[in-house]
């Protein structure tokens, strides 16, 4: 280990394939499911994938480059990688904010992973092919329980500390090595077996058949650059974590750009296939939203021959979906802490799922209140913590400084200098972009307190994490180099 | 149904530009890194950056000799070329000349 790598006793994945599966699980979730078929459904089909591919390679795929060089550059969580690359205590804030971000999202998605969780649990029991079932009866039977909600959201807490505690290695690698390969094989099975029924090949013609009017309507660019920036987990500090933990003769561009961004997106294509000729076949309404997922689909396999291996293989298959990105999310708060408090795995493990488990009570207990989390974090949080992380390799550590010095190091593909204005340019502009239209597009609408609401709250987040990490953040490590600009 | 030759050839497309390029990465990266795990095995080492993302680096600290990067730059130019001169296979595309011509940096 040379003395340019500046490695603690720092774990390191254990093979190429675990790092690269625990990628693709933490950011194929419950977006990837239900949302991405649904999407490419009410945006133009085929015209809205040729706009969602080309923004995939344009800005996700080197936006998720850069996350994660900054992660193995820096060998640090989220607060540690920009304490390195800013060297001051007050820029630290910008780290926190992403990591208070993080939690955010975090503690309204456990819930949703409790729902997948009872869902497949209830796939297991045969449930939904018991006769009289009544998929909407059952569904609302159990949101408008909170006791029984808010028990599987704490399951779920239970369930990925258990995982976490053991570690990157022995529990995170572990886990996803299995899930994701079981997740595609079992969405490759419900696809052949969705095209195959009577009337499925309208849900493919529907998906696929382009209606290039959509190309010129901008809600469809807008719905495309949503999709392939945040399925892709641009920004929530994920790939930045689990690039710290890559070894040094890993490769950046290959596993941590372009597999992560097109191995995910390839899911989504996958959930497709999966989802529309089943809703085509079965005449469910295809813009149903979260809907389609809890309600329309478990009305299907009463009717479908061999039903009950259905549900199991479908509802399990999104079960593990939002459980591995559960481990993803909840991991960057986990290394944070544990690097940040110098406390023990097992404690910082307890401490990180235990604040997520009590700041997801709320939304646990209010499919309302998870709706609001979910518009405020994921509109004007998201953005703004992509734009904290993007911003500090492309502003401060500078993306030319990045590619020759870490990006092309034992990487697999060279990168080119396309890549820097790309990074420095394009996706700060278009993260601040997005941010303007969360706030345009609220105006006059039913939203229009909550988004001055997120907005204020975005603002004092920004505000108050750096005085704090300027009172109680530790001054960067000897020898570590603060950059005092960009390099172009 | 019958799909339409747009619809087919839309199909298509997609399935090619996203798991059809998510497959080839996945297999390519393995196999990168099983030949680069076998190469340390044998080795213990192995060079760290391809001739044009070295060319790259050498152009960085010739044109930034005073960035507080530097001194890092250097060293790991350095022990790359170092790499190259003490093994018997590198794992990028360098011919022998290539990397005759190599010469180390001032740290």
């Amino acid at each position: 280990m040379s003395d340019s790598d500046p490695r603690t006793a720092r774990e390191e994945w254990g093979s190429r394939f675990g790092f690269l599966m625990a990628m693709l699980g933490a950011m194929v979730g419950a977006g990837n499911i239900w949302r991405m078929p649904f999407t490419t459904g009410e945006n133009g089909g085929g015209a809205f994938l040729v706009a969602y591919i080309l923004l995939l390679y344009l800005i996700a795929v080197p936006g998720l480059m850069a996350e994660t060089m900054i992660g193995r550059y820096t060998n640090y969580g989220v607060i540690g990688a920009f304490r390195k690359v800013l060297g001051s205590k007050r820029a630290q804030g910008l780290g926190l904010v992403v990591l208070i971000v993080n939690v955010a999202l975090m503690s309204y998605y456990a819930p949703i992973i409790g729902w997948a969780l009872y869902y497949a649990g209830h796939s297991i029991l045969m449930t939904f092919t018991q006769p009289g079932f009544q998929p909407q009866a059952f569904w609302e039977g159990f949101i408008n329980n909170p006791a029984l909600v808010v028990g599987m959201h704490t399951v779920t807490m239970a369930g990925l500390a258990g995982v976490l505690v053991f570690g990157i290695r022995r529990g995170i690698e572990r886990v996803v090595k299995w899930m994701i390969p079981l997740l595609v094989v079992a969405l490759v099975a419900v696809s052949i077996r969705g095209i195959t029924l009577p009337g499925g090949m309208e849900g493919v013609a529907f998906v696929f058949t382009p209606d290039w009017g959509y190309l010129t309507r901008g809600s469809t660019w807008v719905a495309a650059l949503s999709q392939a920036l945040f399925s892709t987990g641009l920004g929530w500090g994920i790939a930045l974590t689990y690039g710290s933990y890559l070894s040094r003769y890993d490769d950046v561009p290959l596993g941590g750009g372009l597999f992560t961004a097109i191995g995910n997106t390839s899911i989504g294509l996958l959930a497709v296939f999966a989802t529309f000729p089943v809703v085509f076949a079965f005449g469910l309404e295809p813009s149903a939203g979260s809907n389609l997922l809890f309600i329309s689909m478990a009305q299907v396999f009463p009717e479908l021959p061999g039903g009950s291996l259905w549900a199991i293989v479908f509802f399990v298959s999104f079960f593990f979906a939002t459980f591995t990105s559960g481990l993803g999310i909840t991991e960057v708060a986990v290394t944070t802490v544990s690097e940040e408090t110098r406390l023990s795995r097992t404690s910082a493990v307890l401490a990180s799922c235990g604040a997520i488990w009590l700041f997801g009570l709320p939304s646990a207990y209010s499919s309302a209140f998870l709706g609001r989390m979910d518009f405020m974090f994921g509109s004007f949080g998201l953005p703004l913590a992509t734009l904290s992380i993007i911003a500090l390799v492309a502003w401060k550590f500078g993306p030319e400084r990045a590619r020759v010095l870490d990006l092309n190091r034992n990487a697999g593909v060279y990168i080119g200098s396309w890549w820097n204005p790309v990074v420095k340019y394009v996706i700060p502009v278009v993260m601040v972009f997005i941010l303007g239209y969360g706030v345009y597009s609220s105006i006059g609408t039913v939203n229009q307190r909550l988004m001055l609401l997120g907005v204020a709250f975005m603002a004092a987040l920004v505000v108050v994490s750096t005085l704090v990490m300027s009172v109680i953040g530790d001054e960067p490590p000897s020898g570590s180099a603060a950059v005092p600009g960009g390099d172009d | 149904m019958a799909l339409s030759t747009l619809t087919w050839v839309s199909m298509l497309v997609s399935l090619l530009l996203l798991p059809g390029v998510a497959a080839a990465v996945l297999v390519r990266s393995l196999r990168t890194e099983e030949r680069k795990l076998a190469l340390l095995r044998e080795q213990d080492d192995v060079d760290s950056y391809s001739p044009r993302a070295l060319s790259d680096l050498r152009e960085w600290i010739r044109a930034n000799p005073d960035d507080p990067y530097s001194p890092i730059a250097r060293r790991r130019y350095n022990e790359c070329v170092r790499s190259l001169r003490a093994i018997d296979e590198p794992h990028y595309d360098w011919s022998d000349e290539q990397i005759a011509r190599l010469e180390l940096v001032d740290e």
